[in-house]
């Protein structure tokens, strides 16, 4: 294969995988948000985005976002309306049902709990997948937008190499790093984002300091689901979703987590960021089918050698 | 101000605490003394509210303690300097400080509070980026006071402030809360395992062991008991 | 025999199964049937790791899909009947669960639980890559019966129904003998487990294999059944969803939990997707789910638990103990007692004075804080000792190096003689150095004998033997009237000397005893003082850490005074507690300044 050709297959791939890898990046900082502060493994999360997904494109289509911003920005728009919704699912769901098996009671159960709460996430997803089934049918949705045809193009070397930079993902990518810088900024500077971090530092200080650490679990519960679910939506103009489509990310975004390193919000998101560009460049290796068994056995290796993750202040927890 | 009447605590099937009633004016500094293992820490910890007393009452300012969520207990004005400093390590020096100015009142008075706690506490002004949990043991015992001041309260608790410190740094440690006594008006509550550093500067001292009080009365009394010794070492 | 007898609920069960099979004929709900079972020893595959050991493993699709593959594509490729698959297939497994389990033990309880969902993932893919996205079992209209293809579907029933059975009693004879107990151990408290003398690692990898075996035969039936195998059907979520849901939903630990979840979930979720499947696709999705939601939060044992706590508050009677049999064996025990081997006492008087325990310049430290410092003393044969001192002045540390949980940085430590630097808390157990812990986690629903006897697996010969020195320990502890009340109706005092007898069943010849004492009041301190001497005066070595002085002086001959790691003065009660540096130790440094002024 000529070099040129060669160059360019790599690029794009890395191109490829920068942008893929932004918004996986976006969906391990909401996973990351809730196991970091609450140390709880949430099993639906993918579920939940898959909800981001569908409310997206209801907010879309039947709300009319379509209509009223059009079809380039209305997408767009709509994903970012199913942060807030989901914000409430989540903040509901904490209180009636994940309140109960964590937070400051089950913190001296023994292995904390985590039991109680695989299995009642467990049950969560199924209920939110096939109650997914029967209300949103299994028919593929996707949310249409004339971006996701059209393509900046990148030259380089005089036209030997070309670059697509498909623009509907190019545009959802810059989106997640906006959404990620902002989280940022609200959990380095301000007083919510500091007794979040405190709550998950030292959940008993937090509690002599005044911080009542359960709300704030619910919280931290409630801002993961969302900006995991804005990532769904900001997904759904490029990939053709059904309601099982939470299994397939699940993996994915315990790979990014684990791999930033369990309790590193930020590092979820360089996390999730190299699980993209492992996906997308092992296409130049790989065939498909294997692309997925690829990222089970990156997770896997992580787990058994370097289950601190790599990427993160690594502060041991009090 | 916080009156303890006939508390009795512990944890599943173990009792702890059988009894212990324990009185602090406003404006006094009291001392809880004891061995190990005599239910020191237990105490504190009904006061915050990580353990729930099986009987007995904790009035603080005629308010029925037990009934407010512990979450609640530092908005009331009680600031808990707990056992082994309990800091936030991954948060800097100064987020530290400003997690013990949650409360309003610390909020309210954060100009003031913070000032005074780099003047007792000068080693914090100069590592206010720095991550609590690089900190030396006698520097995060310097923060969690440093904490528990920032939050403007009436009632400073300190559970065992000495613990894994060098003597000499214990012995600035006690000094500085000689200080802060002498600086401020604060109530203060100080739940220690070294008896002579604690009834220094007390205006009066409980003794506790085997979960009950044994001795009490002013510092001049207990310091020259050895009943004291005894309790501690069993003959 | 009392055994025999617990298999009657299991065949009068059997019986009606088949009474109601022979009766069904529709096909669909005949298939349902079958499939009830499956699910049923599919469950109790998972409840044999997870539901013994409390690993919950969230990845177990990976042995059915295995399982089924085999027969799919042994049948395919080799042409070989289920028959003689089917075994394979548990051969498979069983060798799976080994390459599983080795690595995967290793990891800490979230990261196990992500790595073994990971597992049948992982496998699904590659079987997609490989082109087997739906493998057909080939029909074979003139041998059917040699492999396994019946027309009536009743014919699966019956096998299935033979296997559950098999798997059923297997659990039974697992539950009930020395590889139950040490797995339920290792669920309660792994650590007080290994200082029991369980190798855990050992009868982890034994569960899983066992599990991992009866997964894959399951999986291999499964596919001979439905003739058709996808890799979503068999290494999906959902097929390691359906393991853990029957089983938790059923009942966790006991035979019975995957019987009874199966046979409620499975014809609910199939006659409700037969109704209403088709205007709510997915409804079964949804009643696994808010069936798993409803039990983790209302009954998170599953219902075969919550029903027996029921049963046994309303009808007490139907629970009365089998305290006959023991209390006649009773006299028997205390003569047999007497002329069992060369008890320790005998020995105590051979060789009084010798040192059983030396400890030399032991030291070790966690990162840069130095917990232990240059350690070192003796132990006497039959003599207590004491260690003291002030808070975390390192007491828990030095027992954590001596009983084999830490490996120390320097120094020695010489059990009769020989280093034991670098032994596993097993190995320590086996040895003769027995210990109790400071937190005590006994096993809530077994009994005291049951909790008992787990200590004396170390060094029983057979089960009647491990039983026997239960009953002698319990002996020594003055606990045999109540031997057989269960674990959560004790006082705390009855607790510690359950922890007691639990240590004394393996024999030992040096006791750890970590705070024994705590939270007892004062009549009981001084009848747990009065045990810990007869067992000194029987031979046994007491090495104790207590804070409750006023006991300590009158229970230990010698103590060692530790401060910040390293040890400041060793000597008698009346002597130490004068010291006056001991007296600085704890009462701080001006103590003695202002005792003298």
């Amino acid at each position: 294969m000529p070099v040129a050709q060669l160059v360019e297959n790599i690029l794009q791939s890395l191109t490829a995988g920068l942008l893929l890898g932004a918004i996986y990046g976006l969906m391990c900082v909401g996973l990351a948000l809730i196991f970091g502060v609450m140390r709880v493994i949430n099993f639906a999360q993918g579920d939940f985005m898959m909800l981001g997904m569908y409310a997206a494109y209801y907010f879309f289509v039947a709300l009319g976002m379509n209509a009223v911003f059009g079809n380039a920005v209305g997408p767009y728009v709509a994903a970012f309306l199913a942060g807030p919704l989901l914000f409430v699912v989540g903040y509901v769901i904490h209180q009636a049902l994940i309140s109960r098996v964590s937070g400051t009671k089950t913190a001296q159960l023994e292995g904390e709990g985590h039991y109680a709460q695989l299995v009642l996430t467990l049950g969560i997803a199924l209920i939110l997948e096939n109650g997914g089934q029967i209300v949103f049918g299994s028919i593929l949705h996707s949310v249409q937008t004339p971006l996701s045809t059209n393509a900046w193009i990148i030259s380089l070397w005089d036209g030997a190499v070309e670059i697509f930079v498909n623009r509907a993902r190019g545009i959802a990518a810059l989106l997640s790093i906006v959404i990620i810088g902002a989280l940022a900024v609200v959990i380095a500077r301000t007083r919510l984002g500091k007794a979040l971090r405190a709550a998950a530092d030292n959940p008993t200080a937090a509690t002599y300091m005044g911080i009542d650490v359960d709300f704030a679990h619910r919280i931290a519960f409630a801002l993961g689901i969302s900006i995991t679910a804005i990532a769904g939506g900001l997904l759904a103009p490029n990939y053709p979703f059904h309601p099982y489509v939470g299994l397939e990310y699940v993996i994915i975004m315990y790979a990014g987590v684990v791999l930033g390193g369990l309790g590193s919000i930020l590092g979820a998101f360089w996390g999730g960021m190299t699980i993209g560009l492992v996906q997308q460049l092992s296409t130049l290796i790989l065939p498909t089918q294997l692309q997925n068994s690829a990222i089970f056995v990156v997770f896997l290796l992580i787990v058994f050698f370097r289950p601190q993750g790599f990427f993160g202040r690594v502060v041991e927890r009090t | 101000m916080l009156k303890l009447d006939g508390i009795s605590a512990g944890y599943s099937a173990i009792s702890v605490l059988n009894g212990v009633s324990i009185e602090v004016g406003a404006g006094e500094f009291v001392s809880v003394v004891g061995p190990n293992g005599a239910g020191k820490s237990t105490m504190f910890k009904t006061i915050s509210g990580t353990v729930r007393p099986r009987t007995g009452t904790i009035k603080f300012e005629d308010i029925d303690l037990v009934a407010v969520a512990p979450s609640r207990r530092a908005h009331l004005g009680i600031a808990h300097v707990p056992e082994g400093r309990q800091v936030f390590p991954s948060l800097t020096v100064m987020e530290n400080l400003e997690m013990g100015a949650y409360t309003e009142a610390g909020r309210r008075h954060w100009r003031t509070n913070i000032e005074r706690i780099f003047s007792l506490f000068p080693v914090l002004a100069e590592r206010t980026n720095q991550f609590a949990g690089t900190l030396s043991g006698g520097e995060q015992q310097m923060l969690a006071i440093g904490r528990g001041l920032a939050s403007s309260p009436k009632l400073l608790m300190l559970d065992e402030p000495s613990m894994g410190l060098a003597p000499a740094v214990a012995d600035f440690i006690f000094e500085r809360l000689i200080e802060i006594r002498r600086q401020t008006e604060l109530t203060i509550l100080l739940v220690e395992q070294r008896v002579a550093e604690a009834l220094e500067s007390a205006d009066h001292g409980y003794v506790l062991e085997a979960g009950r009080v044994v001795l009490e009365g002013t510092s001049e009394t207990l310091r020259a008991d050895d009943r004291v010794r005894a309790a501690y070492l069993g003959m | 025999m009392p055994l025999v007898r617990s298999f009657f609920p299991i065949l009068a069960f059997a019986a009606v199964y088949v009474a109601i099979t022979l009766v069904i004929t529709n096909s669909y709900y005949q298939l349902m049937m079958t499939l009830v079972l499956v699910w049923a020893t599919f469950g109790l595959s998972w409840n044999i790791l997870s539901g013994y050991t409390g690993l919950v493993s969230f990845g177990h699709a990976a042995f059915f899909g295995i399982g089924a593959y085999t027969t799919a594509l042994g049948q395919m490729h080799f042409d070989l009947s289920p028959w003689l698959l089917i075994p394979i297939a548990a051969l498979f497994g069983g060798l799976s669960g080994l390459l599983i389990g080795f690595p995967t033990f290793r990891l800490r309880s979230h990261y196990f639980a992500l790595a073994m969902l990971a597992y049948p993932l992982a496998v699904l893919y590659v079987f997609e890559w490989l082109g087997y996205q739906e493998v057909t079992l080939p029909m074979k209209r003139e041998n059917a019966f040699a492999f396994m293809q019946f027309t009536d579907p009743r014919a699966y029933t019956l096998i299935a129904l033979g296997m559950m059975i098999v798997v059923v009693v297997l659990s039974r004879l697992i539950e009930r003998s020395r590889f139950g107990m040490s797995l339920i151990a290792i669920k309660q408290n792994e650590a007080a487990a290994e200082a029991a003398g369980i190798n855990t690692l050992a009868w982890k990898l034994r569960a899983i294999a066992v599990s991992g075996a009866i997964a894959s035969a399951t999986g291999a039936f499964y596919a001979v059944v439905l003739l058709v195998v996808t890799p979503v059907s068999v290494f999906g979520m959902l097929v390691s969803a359906q393991a853990l849901t029957v089983t938790m939903f059923g009942g966790v630990g006991t035979v019975w939990g995957p019987v009874i979840g199966s046979a409620i979930l499975i014809p609910t979720s199939e006659i409700l997707h037969a109704q209403f499947g088709a205007r709510f696709p997915g409804i079964q999705g949804v009643i696994f789910g808010m069936a798993i939601v409803v039990v983790i939060l209302a009954a998170p044992e599953g219902l075969f638990w919550k029903g027996q706590e029921f049963a046994r508050r309303h009808w007490p009677a139907l629970f009365a103990s089998r305290s006959k049999s023991t209390s006649g064996d009773r006299t028997d025990m205390a003569s047999a007692n007497m002329m069992a081997e060369p008890s320790p006492a005998n020995r105590a008087h051979d060789e009084v004075g010798k040192v059983i325990l030396s400890v030399r310049g032991l030291s070790h430290s966690f990162g840069g804080l130095k917990a232990v410092q240059n350690v070192s003393f003796d132990v006497s044969e039959g003599t207590i000792l004491g260690i003291i001192g002030p808070n975390g002045a390192g007491k828990t540390t030095v027992f954590n190096l001596l009983n084999g949980f830490l490996r120390p940085d320097a120094g020695e430590i010489l059990l009769h003689g020989r280093s034991v630097v670098g032994w596993t808390p097993h190995e320590m157990c086996n040895a003769g150095v027995g210990r109790t812990f400071q937190i005590m986690r006994p096993f809530s629903r077994l009994s005291v004998i049951d909790n008992v006897v787990i200590g004396s697996f170390v060094h029983a010969r057979n089960e009647k033997d491990a039983r026997r020195l239960a009953e002698n320990a319990i002996d020594k502890v003055g606990l045999s009237s109540i031997a057989d009340r269960v674990a959560n109706e004790l006082t705390t005092k009855q607790l510690r000397m359950m922890e007691l007898a639990r240590a004394l069943a393996g024999r030992p010849r040096l006791l750890l005893l970590d705070e024994t004492l705590a939270g007892l009041g004062q009549s009981e301190v001084t009848d747990v003082v009065a045990v810990l001497r007869r067992l000194a005066q029987e031979g046994i070595t007491i090495v104790i850490i207590e804070h409750t002085m006023h006991a300590m002086v009158r229970l230990v001959d010698h103590f060692v005074v530790l401060d910040h790691g390293a040890v400041l003065v060793e000597g008698p009660p009346r002597v130490v507690t004068q010291d006056a540096r001991v007296i600085e130790a704890y009462l701080g440094t001006k103590w003695s300044a202002y005792a003298q002024a």
